[in-house]
């Protein structure tokens, strides 16, 4: 057989027949299509997912240690916080615990008057231990966080969020300024970077640092934390720090075999492989969904070739008639949807892509080309047309060339 | 070239089996020129599809260049039609939505050959039609489309062409023309087997076979 001749013959059979091709196309370019902007924005919205918890969570090589059950979890305050967690005990899991490198200790509120000058804002106030940034990952944008020196002599020194700087300080360097934090002078220390949205789409920057143990003993005359963030050595041992942690503080805080906890405990890399699984399930079932649409364009492709192998049975008894073997007949139709499939498929590709761009700006998601997507896509068109084209060229192969010529 | 010993078809019509041909035992020379006649119906078509391997014989043998065609596999019967068959129809087929050239040019695909738009042009030249290359079929008038048909037919070199019917549709010009192209095929010592029922057209022919309920008798040539 001459294959460029043969190519050609069957480029041309597509072209000059455009509606046909047009409508074969269509039906995968719109299964593609959405499976393409399904698998993109499925894939941008875990990533997106993901670096909310983050901003959230901080490191995740940490268990966060909060007081209360786990059964009445939820916003902590100062109002309905339990008084269960104690700065000895942070200390105790930082010195017994070999898993822990070190803790890092919070007392935070939410709601509290903030004054610089003629200006108000009711940011959080984070009291927390200096190292605070080792264990979140969060940076200093300008200026400095405030050392152990500050935190063991109890200074009013303050480390705005970059929300409560634009409140008070716009268009102001904050840095060295006098602000009151619940009628108590601090003077800013530093403004901290961004750190984004949270999984609910909040700003996680309207807050202020300032020393725990100056939250403490100056601010809000506790003794009690509203967290510890203890980090481990080994990211992999989140488990067995969990339960070396909970044993610990149930015999500090002498509580009988049986009764339930007066804190709880999370690993935040857990947290995430929930969050992340619970999104994998969603995607799933749009990929299926996604999958029959390309399916209803693979029963398209099927049902307009067998209609052309009906409509073209002359063709084929001539084609035999000057030498097209069963193969070359079978070849040929099979071809036909094969490239017509393709083409559907990266004009899917093409669609999707776009539609994908519109759909991220409209729900704020990074835009994120996958070529490995891309190429799935492709392949399964290919099989697509493979699939669906078999049959109707089966029936094309098998035409009888003495019954056709004679039609 | 062709020698049929025996041969018969029988085809099975909503289970009732039909004889369409009935022990045809006749030999061809290279070169010779036959035509078929016979009523409708009689097996004039079946023969010639047996003739041209489209068709396989239920029982006989029937040798081609002194090979047996009777139980050949579909890749080979078409090699074999690609290489030294040319067909000839009634109705013309050509292909719908395709030029001239590119009808010329289909047996090419499967025979293989290079050169295919070289070659084409000048089997168009040949039957008179160089200026109707890029024209469709519907474009042309049915002598021009017939004349198109067998260039077709004759773009592979084959030795042997098989002509249905060629100038059933055809005015008395245009079938004039047909048949002149084949008498000029048929100097060249291409054998031509022709199926009709014109007697003016069976006068081209030098010998006559005819076909009475799927029994092939030799005949006159009336001129």
């Amino acid at each position: 057989m001459n294959l460029p001749m043969f190519f050609a013959s069957i480029l041309r059979t597509l072209r000059r027949n455009p509606w046909r091709g047009l409508l074969m196309m269509a039906g995968v370019a719109v299964g593609i299509a959405s499976l393409t902007i399904l698998t993109s924005i499925g894939e941008s919205t875990r990533r997106e997912t993901m670096k909310r918890f983050k901003n959230m969570l901080g490191t995740f090589d940490t268990v966060l240690i909060r007081p209360g059950s786990s059964k009445n979890r939820g916003m902590v305050s100062l109002t309905n916080v339990e008084p269960s967690l104690k700065f000895e005990d942070a200390n105790a899991i930082a010195a017994e615990l070999p898993e822990i490198r070190q803790v890092a200790e919070v007392q935070n509120a939410f709601d509290i008057d903030v004054k610089y000058r003629d200006r108000n804002s009711t940011p959080s106030i984070f009291g927390v231990s200096s190292n605070w940034l080792e264990l979140r990952g969060d940076e200093v944008a300008q200026g400095a966080f405030f050392s152990e020196d500050d935190v063991r002599s109890l200074a009013r020194v303050a480390v705005l969020g970059s929300d409560a700087q634009k409140q008070l300080f716009p268009g102001e360097d904050p840095v060295g300024k006098s602000i009151e934090i619940g009628n108590v002078p601090f003077v800013v220390r530093g403004v901290m970077v961004p750190r984004g949205a949270g999984p609910a789409g909040g700003s996680l920057d309207n807050l202020i640092f300032i020393p725990v143990t100056t939250a403490s003993k100056r601010l809000f005359n506790r003794d009690f934390l509203t967290m510890l963030i203890a980090q481990l050595k080994d990211p992999t041992q989140g488990q067995v720090a969990v339960d070396r942690i909970a044993s610990l503080l149930r015999s500090r805080h002498h509580i009988a075999p049986g009764a339930l906890d007066d804190f709880n405990l999370s690993n935040p890399r857990a947290v995430m492989d929930q969050v992340t699984a619970m999104g994998s399930t969603i995607e799933k079932l749009l990929r299926i969904v996604a999958a029959l649409a390309t399916g209803i364009g693979g029963i398209v492709i099927m049902s307009i070739t067998l209609i052309g192998v009906s409509e073209r049975r002359k063709e084929i008894g001539v084609r035999r008639a000057v030498g097209a073997s069963r193969t070359a007949i079978l070849a040929q139709f099979l071809l036909e949807a094969v490239l017509l499939a393709l083409g559907g498929g990266v004009t899917g590709v093409a669609i999707g892509v776009g539609g994908t761009q519109i759909v991220s700006q409209f729900q704020h998601l990074p835009f994120l080309i996958q070529p490995g997507a891309m190429l799935v896509a492709i392949t399964l068109s290919i099989a697509l047309g493979l699939l669906f084209g078999v049959y109707p060229a089966l029936k094309a192969a098998g035409t009888n060339p003495i019954d056709a010529l004679r039609e | 070239m062709i020698r049929l010993q025996n041969v018969s078809r029988t085809y099975s019509r909503d289970s009732v089996p039909v004889t369409a041909l009935r022990d045809a035992s006749f030999e061809i020379q290279q070169g010779d020129f036959v035509v078929i006649r016979g009523a409708s119906g009689s097996g004039k078509s079946t023969l010639l599809n047996i003739l041209g391997c489209l068709d396989l014989p239920s029982s006989g043998t029937y040798m081609l260049d002194g090979a047996d065609m009777s139980c050949r596999g579909d890749a080979e019967l078409s090699r074999i039609r690609s290489q030294k068959i040319g067909f000839v129809f009634q109705s013309f087929n050509l292909l719908p939505r395709t030029t001239a050239i590119e009808n010329v040019e289909l047996p090419m695909i499967y025979s293989g050959q290079r050169l295919s738009r070289v070659r084409a042009a000048a089997a168009l030249e040949r039957v008179g039609l160089a200026a109707r290359q890029g024209h469709f079929a519907t474009e042309l008038s049915g002598g021009e489309q017939q004349r198109v048909a067998i260039a077709r037919g004759l773009i592979n070199d084959p030795a042997l062409i098989l002509a249905d019917e060629p100038t059933g549709n055809l005015d008395q010009n245009s079938g004039a023309e047909v048949m002149s192209i084949l008498h000029d095929l048929n100097d060249e010592g291409r054998t031509i087997v022709l199926v009709t029922h014109d007697d003016a057209v069976a006068a081209h022919a030098r010998r006559a076979l005819i076909l009475r309920d799927g029994v092939v008798e030799e005949a006159e040539v009336t001129r």
